[in-house]
């Protein structure tokens, strides 16, 4: 098997060890690392379309996203001396305050690193205000916010609202998600979109930077 | 329950059981109506109880008091004849490679939370909205272990483009004999799934097992179509489907997400005559 060939099956088995030998073998054997980063990124699309088939489920597309995660890391020290950027944006993500469900947004935000942005994951129940720290810390281009309850979803507009108080809104790009989120919601509250499900989300993201 | 406590003006944040204690008459008041609607058995308002889901909502000091109390005020007023389930939920947590918990977390969790269910006298237990069907079968276990009251055991599944799995891509066969082999005496499927799609569910649980089949199908959960969310089953029609979903082969039957107490008259109306 080529070495491509072998980057895209360690994705798409989940293996992180392989994932990080291969990783590794790029680097000591001088091939181009943005070679092995199409083909590790070419697999973890794939796992995304297996997973809207019905064909991954949430632990293969988990343990698919960790061995991308694991490769990037190996790679980044590498693309940072080249001064290649192959950052996709920074990402600032959580459940909002009062909600606790996060298994949607550790999928989103683990898919979103595989990805190649470099994601701020704030956990379950985070306040507005951190929300909005965070990202103007990190000089983040996304918020991603999720609520699974309707009575949540009331966070997603506040925190949309402090944002404009604040003068920052332009500053963001701001998507939601969570079960009860409707396109009608999403332009209720001025966001920036929504995605039906992990994947979707992940092309959403790229689609709002224009990337 | 849980859509109900919302509608009452349960605050984001804070767990439906600690109602137990804050709005015990409130709680009694939705079991009545179920009761007087036509249900034979109601749940108790224990679904988030165990320990590990209310430590994440920080109320993990308060997991025997909840429970102790979500019995004792189905118990005060459930009428002669009909019976009081200790509902039982998942944990919140998951095991690798999605989350981090453990095995043994689970077994904890469940053991002591279905301790305090077992004394405070329910009469049969209820585990319901299972995505992960390892975590219904440490459950199951960790049940069997402490009580020798029936154990009904419910799965969450979803329909793909290949049938019906759970989200971890467990398949119904596999569900329903992990089940069976853990002990639990009722095996079937709730939440996510509407009631038109409960239909089709059901017979593949029943072919599966000899044990009687639960059937608790969503109504009215939002969904997005085209854009546009759509409340999907009224009371009438998700009645129809519950007839239908008898035909094939469910025994026992209610709401979950978005049903209310209507519903229930619905299903007793068309299915006992009431």
């Amino acid at each position: 098997m080529s070495f491509v060939e072998n980057c895209k099956k360690a994705i798409l088995t989940g293996k992180i060890e392989a994932a990080e030998k291969l990783a590794h073998k790029a680097i000591e054997e001088n091939i181009d690392v943005n070679v092995a980063i199409d083909a590790f990124s070419l697999a973890i699309r794939k796992a995304g379309d297996l997973f809207e088939e019905g064909e991954f489920f949430l632990p293969e597309l988990m343990r698919s996203a960790e061995a991308m995660k694991a490769a990037m890391t190996i790679f980044k020290p590498v693309l940072m001396k080249g001064k290649e950027d192959r950052s996709l944006g920074k990402v600032v993500i959580g459940t909002i305050e009062g909600d606790i469900h996060d298994i949607g947004k550790t999928l989103v935000a683990s898919l979103l690193s595989a990805e190649g942005f470099e994601v701020y994951d704030l956990g379950a129940d985070v306040p507005i205000s951190t929300f909005i720290d965070k990202a103007v810390e990190v000089d983040a281009q996304i918020i991603c916010m999720s609520a699974l309850l309707t009575t949540t979803m009331v966070g997603q507009k506040k925190l949309i609202d402090q944002l404009k108080e604040k003068k920052l809104r332009d500053k963001f790009k701001i998507l939601i998600g969570g079960a009860p989120i409707s396109k009608k919601w999403v332009e209720e509250i001025g966001a920036d979109g929504s995605a039906e499900n992990a994947v979707s989300a992940v092309k959403l993201a790229r689609k709002v930077l224009g990337r | 329950m849980g859509s109900i406590l919302i509608d009452q003006g349960l605050e984001p944040g804070t767990p439906p059981e600690k109602w137990n204690v804050s709005h015990p008459e409130k709680i009694q008041k939705i079991h009545l109506d179920y009761f007087n609607a036509g249900s034979d058995a109601v749940l108790t308002n224990t679904f988030g109880g165990s320990r590990m889901k209310l430590t994440a909502h920080k109320h993990g000091h308060s997991t025997e008091k909840y429970n102790q109390k979500a019995v004792e005020l189905a118990r005060e007023i459930c009428p002669e004849n009909c019976f009081i389930a200790g509902d039982i939920g998942p944990s919140g947590a998951f095991l690798p490679p999605v989350g981090t918990a453990s095995v043994s977390n689970f077994e904890e969790n469940f053991l002591e939370q279905a301790g305090y269910l077992a004394d405070a006298d329910i009469d049969f237990f209820f585990i319901e909205t299972m995505v992960d069907l390892k975590e219904a079968e440490v459950a199951v276990k960790a049940v069997k272990s402490v009580s020798k009251i029936p154990i009904f055991a419910s799965i969450t599944f979803q329909k793909t483009k290949r049938g019906y799995f759970t989200i971890m891509g467990d398949t119904v066969p596999n569900c329903v004999k992990t089940l069976e082999k853990a002990g639990a005496n009722v095996i079937g499927a709730n939440c996510t799934i509407s009631s038109d799609e409960m239909i089709d569910l059901i017979p593949l649980i029943s072919q599966e097992t000899i044990l009687p089949v639960l059937a608790k199908p969503n109504a009215g959960k939002p969904q997005l179509e085209k854009g546009k969310t759509v409340y999907l089953t009224e009371p009438k029609p998700f009645a129809q489907d519950i007839e239908q979903i008898i035909k094939n082969g469910a025994s026992v039957v209610g709401g979950c997400c978005g049903s209310n107490p209507e519903f229930i008259k619905e299903i007793a109306k068309q299915v006992k005559g009431e």
